[in-house]
């Protein structure tokens, strides 16, 4: 690896100003939170950063709390903490889902939201937007885990498991910064390439993400996470769906999906939403709403399967939900 | 047709005059090996050929012993123990978090030390495969390892060995389903999955709360 | 704790007993000590500069600033360090043969100009720790001519494409012959004329990297002219001598020391370029160097199995009787070819009229070499799907297929034994093959689908040489001097148990020494299901020795020792001997998303007399798993455009976790042929060359498309059901 100096901070102000610091230096700076992923781009040389500031003992950034129906999750909450926080399902089985234990014991929410993508032409060090370059090297290219919706000019897949899971939540991201706090919703938080091919999410530099804050669930909601890997664990999703919907019976008052690993960004499925609502989830409204799902669908070259693979994972989701 | 399932000769005769000498000689024992030994304590091999590198004094409590070590920022948690405190079982797979050889338990929670700074890892305390066995008896675990043939090429096997203690101090009689989901952070590729999980399965069933 | 079913045979007083690893404690300890675990004073860390490139004629390298970086103790390059490895590249990939390896045509050294693969070596640094090592690497200039590069066997045949080699991309075979590995027995054309139908089909299969779990190391240290090299291998005395060799040295003054490595599955015999590089570096330094090798330089640095394409051509009758097979096979073999690139399975059949022909070819992707049943597991994919597809074709039981065209022992080859009906019955029945199959592939309801295949094999048991010896002390302790290295499958404890048995004494009065070319005698090397049989049997033999001395001379007294040293030649007296295996797999295949789950896996081996229980069930276990994992998931793809690996490493290949693994059912059936030693065959590559083609038939009678393709992943199934 190359020499980087690591700063141990304790606290959130401690840590946006050792890197506003760094930054007037004209040091780059990268925050850790479990550090996993972070430390795999420093030793392969896809992260250069020249100061890396050490979140581990931050006080005040990894409880949950609740008032006036809403949720405040800290962001360095790891996803061990958090699949066993007797939070929402889609929320807990997502983090569940991800890496390893070993990975989760580790991993922060914030580290898994903000991850960088996982396509392996930016992993293998090509000069991509991802890297600052100008272009996608997938689009001619080997594109057999690429977008299907939102792609253009990049073609990654957002990388994360919990940022599906938040957005089908309604999740607002906090964001800390020298400026201060701010909250961001899931629309303006991640970024599309075609606003932006270099980032996943606005985060500005010496910014990070401390937290997210959900409407507290309504007592007839219920929620689930779904995701197909290519073997059983420790893999990023191939297709994932998280699904959020109020019932009243067995009426679908209101839902809310989002899609993994087939988009640029969390994907959500508006039509397929405003379908279900008022309507019970037969093997038909299904069978309809997979349909539906990937009306939308622009696939590649070489991923043609994930068009199916999602109106099957779409459905799967919306029976394990009906099934109780 | 013959009786494979001894169960009670599958430690053979020369293990348990190992475990005995194990026994006798206590904790620190260093134990004769077939390869002679050359090389000589680190300290003394390494002073006079040094980097000059900034580096940052840190604590850690391995295997009960505490340690003061002046570590570099870039210096990773197995890269202190295996270099600086000769603590080789722990082995370097892969470095990139893929594989689970260098899994350690840090303040109670296996996690893949390649991936811990040794900057972040100050005042933690660590266990590492070589603190498993106590008063010259093997763990539980360790014992249906050496058992079950938990170990094929052995690489993996520290680390199978440490998730593993971390599971039965939570979960004291896991099913196999329950080992498989605990140790699935650990790749062998000798494939030798199965008796892995018989050994955790059995050290269960054999000692109930005792790790 | 599961058990495998054994069937023939009754333990003797230690062969036949499950019975732990002698060394199993320093294994559960970490006290078992690997070739990176040694430090030794003074010692130096090593890195190696690797091509960006695929294929690249280097016009200069600059080492000026990599020299001055303080802590950098030696560089060297291709300038200064011309280094044969006589391993890395051989005409016809004969590894073991040093007139051979003189002849050779495409000579590999540690570091060749031009490169020829992305990972290709181009320099290397000792320096005072690792991280300085890694930033001198980034110091050194290199100006490289970027050169056309394929990447595909068959690309690499057609005119026009680009040369890897001056002289073409065909490898030439021991005789520096450019021409194909043709096998032609019978008259296929009559074969043909006499079929009713003829089916054609191609099959391609991928890059399998070894992905032994511990990463290439290798530990060098001159004391005067003579060398220690602590290198993990498979075969310390191959090591030695080819180290020996390619340094110009004698034999005698290279020592290899491994006591303990963290697999291979054959990309750790003979010597390594890490074991040469290393060796340079501590000379050139004059202190120990220990060369580190990333899991990427691994992964590109060493090798994997190679890539094929195969071309199936059968005549059958209507009755199922197989008149003519036809092969014409190309073997990936990156740009050096280090083994042989073969292709096998055809000849587990009967019939007399097989045509073979196959072309290694040389391409500028990643060396290809030697991993567990090195020509086997992707061929026996090739024909025996082909053979399913026929038997399905033509309305039979592929079962009943096989029992009525495999090879059976003849007048002119007759076998030691021949257990293969036996062996495929026992599965068929255990596994309840009758009601499992579906008689008409693909005809289950639902996207969720179930179908079953098998695969059958006989496989080289032959016997050959090997050395032991033996020594007793006055106080009846046995020492055995092996030059074993315990690759997983348990050597030591293997050839302990042989001792001990001929010996009639309890294992626990054998000591084992091996690992240590100044200590122990010359052995095969673990490579190519050789040990048990060849070592074993010098064991035998050493021990047969040692007791006819005590017999005539009494036991030693006071500090007198007795040896033994055998190194035995033993002959099969014009009987072919070969191990025989059945798998039988039920999955489950959701049609929907692509995902294979397997809901039954039945094994039977017949691998004459099982020497440990123990450790011979998890080589079956996990040579199928390996297997397993090549039907299902690994591969190493390259980007067209530029030539780059793409999916290196454990998380891009997919190779199986925990939660992956079935549970597989073992039986043996035991047998004492009368050669080997107490009858003993090989388990070790046995399980791995049938997981792949039973895996693909019993998908291919899932879903009811045959999958053509290696390894069979998700998208290739949603692609076969649209």
């Amino acid at each position: 690896m190359k020499a980087f100096t690591n700063i141990n901070v304790s606290s959130i102000d401690e840590a946006v100003s050792a890197a506003t610091q760094a930054s007037s230096n004209g040091q780059s700076v990268a925050f850790s939170g479990g550090g996993t992923d972070l430390l795999q781009q420093l030793k392969d040389g896809t992260d250069t950063s020249d100061v890396v500031i050490n979140l581990r003992n931050v006080d005040g950034a990894k409880e949950i709390s609740s008032a006036s129906g809403t949720t405040r999750i800290g962001g360095l909450i790891t996803l061990d903490e958090l699949s066993n926080s007797g939070l929402n399902d889609v929320l807990t089985q997502a983090a569940a889902s991800v890496g390893t234990p070993q990975i989760r014991n580790v991993a922060t929410l914030s580290g898994n939201v903000t991850q960088r993508p996982w396509c392996w032409y930016y992993r293998n060090g090509f000069n991509c937007y991802k890297a600052g370059g100008d272009e996608c090297f997938s689009v001619t290219g080997e594109n057999q885990q690429h977008a299907i919706y939102g792609g253009g000019p990049s073609y990654i897949v957002h990388p994360s498991d919990l940022a599906p899971a938040l957005a089908a939540l309604g999740a607002s991201f906090i964001v800390a910064g020298p400026d201060g706090e701010r909250n961001v919703n899931a629309n303006d938080f991640f970024v599309m390439p075609s606003q932006d091919p270099a980032r996943e999410n606005s985060l500005a530099s010496g910014e990070l993400l401390v937290g997210v804050s959900l409407p507290t669930p309504a007592a007839n909601s219920v929620s689930h996470y779904h995701k197909i890997m290519d073997r059983e664990a420790w893999t990023h999703a191939e297709v994932s769906v998280a699904a959020v919907l109020t019932m009243s019976g067995e009426i679908v008052e209101s839902a809310s999906i989002v899609l993994g690993g087939v988009a640029t960004v969390p994907w959500k499925l508006t039509a397929v939403e405003s379908y279900l609502v008022g309507r019970q989830l037969s093997a038909d409204v299904v069978t309809m709403a997979g349909q539906m799902a990937i009306a939308g669908a622009r696939p590649l070259a070489k991923n043609a399967h994930k068009v199916p693979m999602t109106s099957a994972a779409v459905e799967r989701t919306l029976l394990a939900l009906a099934n109780g | 047709m013959g009786d494979k399932n001894k169960a009670d000769t599958s430690l053979n005769p020369k293990q348990r005059s190992r475990r005995e000498f194990l026994e006798s000689a206590g904790t620190t024992a260093a134990l004769a090996s077939a390869v002679p030994v050359l090389g000589i304590s680190t300290a003394q091999a390494q002073s006079d050929i040094e980097s000059t590198a900034a580096k940052t004094r840190i604590q850690l409590t391995v295997n009960g012993s505490r340690h003061s070590v002046d570590v570099e920022d870039r210096w990773t948690l197995v890269e202190v123990l295996r270099d600086q405190l000769d603590l080789t079982g722990t082995k370097i797979g892969c470095d990139r978090s893929e594989c689970g050889a260098c899994t350690v338990i840090m303040n109670g929670k296996p996690v893949y030390s390649c991936s811990q700074l040794a900057v972040w890892a100050d005042g933690a305390q660590v266990t590492t495969v070589e603190g498993l066995a106590s008063g010259g008896q093997l763990s539980p675990v360790q014992q249906a390892f050496v058992e079950n043939n938990g170990p094929q090429c052995g690489f993996c096997t520290p680390g199978q060995l440490m998730t593993a203690t971390a599971l039965l101090s939570n979960n004291a009689t896991p099913n196999a389903d329950e080992v498989k989901q605990a140790l699935v952070g650990n790749l062998c590729r000798c494939s030798n999955y199965n008796a892995i999980v018989e050994a955790v399965v059995m050290a269960g069933e054999r000692s109930g709360s005792a790790v | 704790m599961s058990e495998a079913i054994h069937i023939g045979l009754d333990p003797l007083n230690t062969i036949g007993n499950a019975t732990a690893r002698v060394d199993a404690v320093e294994r559960v300890t970490g006290e078992a000590k690997y070739s990176r675990d040694f430090k030794l004073p003074g010692m130096l860390y090593a890195q190696i500069l690797r091509s960006p490139h695929p294929h690249a004629r280097i016009r200069s390298i600059d080492t000026s600033a990599a020299e001055a970086l303080p802590g950098v103790r030696a560089v060297i390059t291709g300038d200064n360090a011309s280094v044969v490895w006589g391993a890395g590249s051989v005409s016809g990939g004969r590894q073991y043969n040093d007139p051979t390896k003189d002849a050779t045509l495409h000579r590999r050294y540690i570091f060749n100009n031009p490169v020829r693969f992305v990972g290709d070596s181009v320099a290397a640094v000792a320096a005072i720790d690792r991280h300085t090592a890694e930033e001198a690497l980034a110091l050194i200039k290199v100006d490289y001519e970027e050169l056309p590069f394929v990447l595909e066997p068959e690309a690499a045949l057609e005119p026009g494409a680009p040369q890897v080699w001056p002289d073409g991309n065909l490898c030439p075979d021991f005789r520096n012959n450019f021409e194909p590995m043709v096998s032609n027995l019978g008259d296929v054309e009559a074969g043909f004329a006499e079929a009713d139908k003829i089916y054609e089909e191609r099959y391609e299969t991928s890059f399998i990297h070894n992905a032994q779990m511990e990463p290439r190391a290798a530990l060098a240290h001159w004391e005067a002219d003579k060398l220690t090299l602590y290198s993990p291998t498979q075969g310390i005395s191959n090591c030695r001598h080819d180290t020996a060799r390619d340094l110009g040295l004698q034999d005698h003054q290279v020592r290899i020391i491994c006591n303990y490595m963290g697999g291979g599955f054959g990309n750790k015999n003979q010597n390594q370029d890490a074991d040469l590089v290393a060796a340079t570096l501590s000379k050139q330094a004059g202190a120990p160097v220990m060369l580190e090798f990333s899991r990427r330089d691994d992964w590109l640095g060493v090798h994997g199995r190679w890539p094929t394409v195969q071309y199936y051509k059968i005549g059958a009758k209507n009755d199922g009787t197989v008149t003519a097979i036809q092969m014409r096979g190309y073997s990936g073999m990156g740009p050096y070819r280090k083994n042989s690139g073969g292709i096998s399975g055809m000849d587990v059949y009967a019939c007399p009229n097989r045509l073979r022909s196959i072309s290694p070819v040389y391409t500028n992707r990643t060396t290809s070499g030697n991993f567990r049943a090195p020509s086997e597991p992707h061929g026996f994919y090739g024909v025996e799907s082909m053979m399913d597809e026929v038997a399905y074709k033509l309305g039979v039981d592929p079962v009943e297929f096989t029992l009525k065209n495999m090879r059976r022992p003849t007048d002119d080859q007759p076998f030691t034994n021949y257990s293969l009906d036996e062996v495929i019955t026992t599965g068929a029945e255990q596994f309840d093959w009758a009601s499992r199959r579906k008689t008409t592939p693909g005809s289950d309801e639902g996207p969720i689908k179930r179908g079953s295949g098998f695969s059958f094999m006989m496989f080289r048991a032959g016997v050959g040489t090997s050395s032991a010896i033996v020594r007793v002390d006055a106080q009846r302790q046995y020492t055995l001097f092996v030059g074993v290295t315990d690759i997983g499958p348990g050597a030591k404890t293997t050839m302990g148990m042989i001792a001990a048995e001929e010996l009639g004494v309890p294992l626990d009065q054998v000591e084992v020494v091996a690992g240590d070319t100044d200590r122990c005698p010359y052995s095969v090397g673990e490579s190519g299901s050789r040990t048990t049989i060849q070592t074993g049997y010098a064991v035998m033999q050493a021990a047969k020795d040692l007791n006819q001395q005590i017999a005539d001379s009494g036991m030693p007294t006071g500090s007198d020792v007795l040896i033994a040293s055998a190194t035995p030649n033993p002959s099969t007296d014009g009987k072919t001997r070969q191990c025989f295996g059945a798998h039988f797999v039920e999955v489950e295949v959701d049609t929907r998303i692509g995902t294979t789950r397997i809901v039954k896996y039945t094994t039977v081996h017949e691998s004459g007399r099982i020497i440990n229980p123990t450790t011979a069930r998890d080589q079956i276990r996990g040579a199928t798993l390996q297997g397993i994992g090549q039907a299902l998931h690994e591969d190493l793809l390259y980007d067209p455009a530029s030539g780059q690996p793409l999916t290196t490493g454990y998380y891009r290949a997919r190779h199986l976790t925990h939660l992956d693994i079935p549970e597989i059912d073992v039986t043996f059936i035991e047998v004492d042929d009368g050669y080997g030693p107490f009858g003993a065959k090989t388990a070790g590559e046995a399980g791995i060359i049938l997981a792949p083609a039973a895996m693909a038939n019993a998908i291919s009678n899932a879903i009811g498309v045959r999958m053509t393709s290696l390894p069979i992943s998700r998208d290739k199934i949603l692609e076969a059901m649209a």
